[in-house]
């Protein structure tokens, strides 16, 4: 079973062998859990919003058509269910310094103290071009996935891109000139945008 | 060359899809330009940014919840025999049932009117166009009301498509959607049904089906879905529905968890 693509797991499960489903879930929890925690900061919505797309899954397998990438069906769903839970949930969680990934301050290595800030600078900048350096860096989803994942052209997802690491320099910058702003973590939110993508 | 025309190579460069001279270029310029090779440089560290680790306890999750749908199906494909594994499209057998013939129908009707439209193009009876379109769209309702009457849990899922393409359904299918929500032997129909139905939700009697269905469902992943279409519809008056399901003593605990979001959410 483990050699199956995911396309046909996913057949099966759409046939009726739910069970299936765990081999899928195995080869992509993780990866899903990681687009969540870099996109909202928080780990335990990002553990409840995995649950939800496999339940998703299975409340749509019928609509899983032969020929589709599984890739993007699911990243599809994923994106849907964040969409989702912040129309429902509002306000939002706040960005929280204990969300981040855990880096230790008397740490000597200035790489992590780099990425610490860098990770900063990520959850400053608007959730879509957040959502973009996540898909294309994190997810290491090629620019024509992720195109027709967010209903654009592949010129514009590049040219995105490009602003939205000139963006990311610029909020790195302004961390790095303002360490005093490090201390003040509980004003950290993340950025978001409204619902058009 | 300047940063924007860089800008415009520079993803490629990033994802290592340039190749050749245009890798030349783009390496020339970062050499250069203290600016472009530092947004390079951030693609790169980024990649530093430690990954955070599901829980364990998420898989124990999943497990519940695969377990859950299991039960909800086990019961179905008990009064079943076997699973239904076929496919609408893998056999033209549905095409010599009685829906079959509805769905021919419609499409000689179809190619009627597309045929009168070609002969008479220089004088078009709005009228008779108006009266062949209402034909149609009776006709699709009939497929609809046929197919959802069918043995087969796939016909039965293609009849409840057929009455997505309506924008207004006849009462007689909305009823039998109705009926379908409530009473039809396949959790996936069943679903199909609900999300059918969420288009109508200006019908008083879809609410109140929706509501009713809730205390009548034995599976969990019907029962979550009807969970969320009532917070969906912000329908007040479902939290008494959902509070009474909530107090059945043997509920899945994922349906529980997720009818006290719900009564929080309405309440």
């Amino acid at each position: 079973m483990q050699s199956e693509t995911d396309e046909e797991l996913m057949l099966q499960v759409r046939d009726g062998a739910g069970e299936t489903l765990g081999v899928l879930f195995d080869r992509y929890h993780a990866p899903l859990f990681h687009f969540y925690t870099k996109l909202t900061g928080d780990r335990t919505l990002s553990e409840d919003l995995v649950q939800e797309v496999f339940l998703r899954i299975l409340r749509h397998r019928q609509t899983f058509r032969d020929g589709t990438p599984f890739r993007a069906w699911i990243y599809q769903i994923a994106r849907n269910a964040r969409i989702d839970h912040f129309r429902k949930n509002r306000p939002q969680v706040p960005f929280e310094p204990e969300m981040a990934p855990a880096v230790l301050p008397a740490d000597p290595a200035q790489q992590r103290q780099e990425s610490e800030l860098l990770h900063r600078a990520l959850m400053e900048l608007p959730e879509e071009k957040r959502e973009l350096l996540v898909l294309c860096r994190f997810q290491e989803l090629p620019y024509e996935e992720v195109a027709r994942l967010v209903g654009c052209g592949v010129a514009t997802v590049k040219v995105r891109i490009h602003r939205a690491l000139q963006e990311l320099r610029e909020a790195f910058h302004q961390l790095q000139a303002a360490p005093a702003n490090r201390n003040a973590q509980r004003e950290l939110r993340p950025r978001r945008m409204g619902h058009e993508v | 060359m300047k940063c924007e025309e860089i800008g415009e190579l520079l993803p490629d460069y990033l994802q290592e899809g340039l190749q050749g001279e245009k890798k030349n270029i783009v390496e020339r310029h970062l050499a250069n330009c203290a600016e472009c090779s530092e947004v390079a440089g951030l693609w790169k560290k980024l990649a530093l940014i430690p990954e955070e680790e599901p829980s364990a306890e998420g898989r124990a999750r999943f497990e519940a919840m695969l377990q859950a749908y299991q039960t909800g199906r086990g019961d179905e494909g008990a009064r079943r025999g076997s699973p239904d594994r076929t496919s609408l499209w893998s056999g033209w057998r549905w095409l010599r049932s009685p829906a079959g013939a509805v769905a021919w129908s419609v499409a000689l009707v179809a190619l009627g009117v597309f045929l009168g439209m070609q002969a008479g193009s220089t004088k078009t009876n709005l009228q008779d166009l108006a009266a062949m379109h209402t034909e149609l769209t009776n006709m699709r309702q009939m497929v609809a009301l046929s197919m959802l009457q069918q043995q087969s849990a796939s016909q039965r899922l293609e009849g409840v498509t057929w009455t997505r393409r309506e924008e207004q359904l006849d009462p007689q299918v909305l009823a039998a959607l109705m009926r379908t929500l409530r009473y039809d032997p396949s959790v996936d129909v069943r679903l199909a049904a609900l999300d059918a139905l969420s288009r109508h939700a200006g019908q008083p009697q879809v609410k109140r089906t929706v509501v009713d269905a809730l205390q009548e469902q034995q599976s969990p992943l019907v029962q979550v879905a009807l969970i969320d279409q009532l917070v969906e519809w912000r329908d007040a008056d479902a939290a008494a529905g959902i509070e009474k399901l909530r107090q059945e003593p043997h509920l899945n605990p994922t349906v529980r968890q997720r009818a006290d979001w719900a009564i929080s959410k309405l309440n």
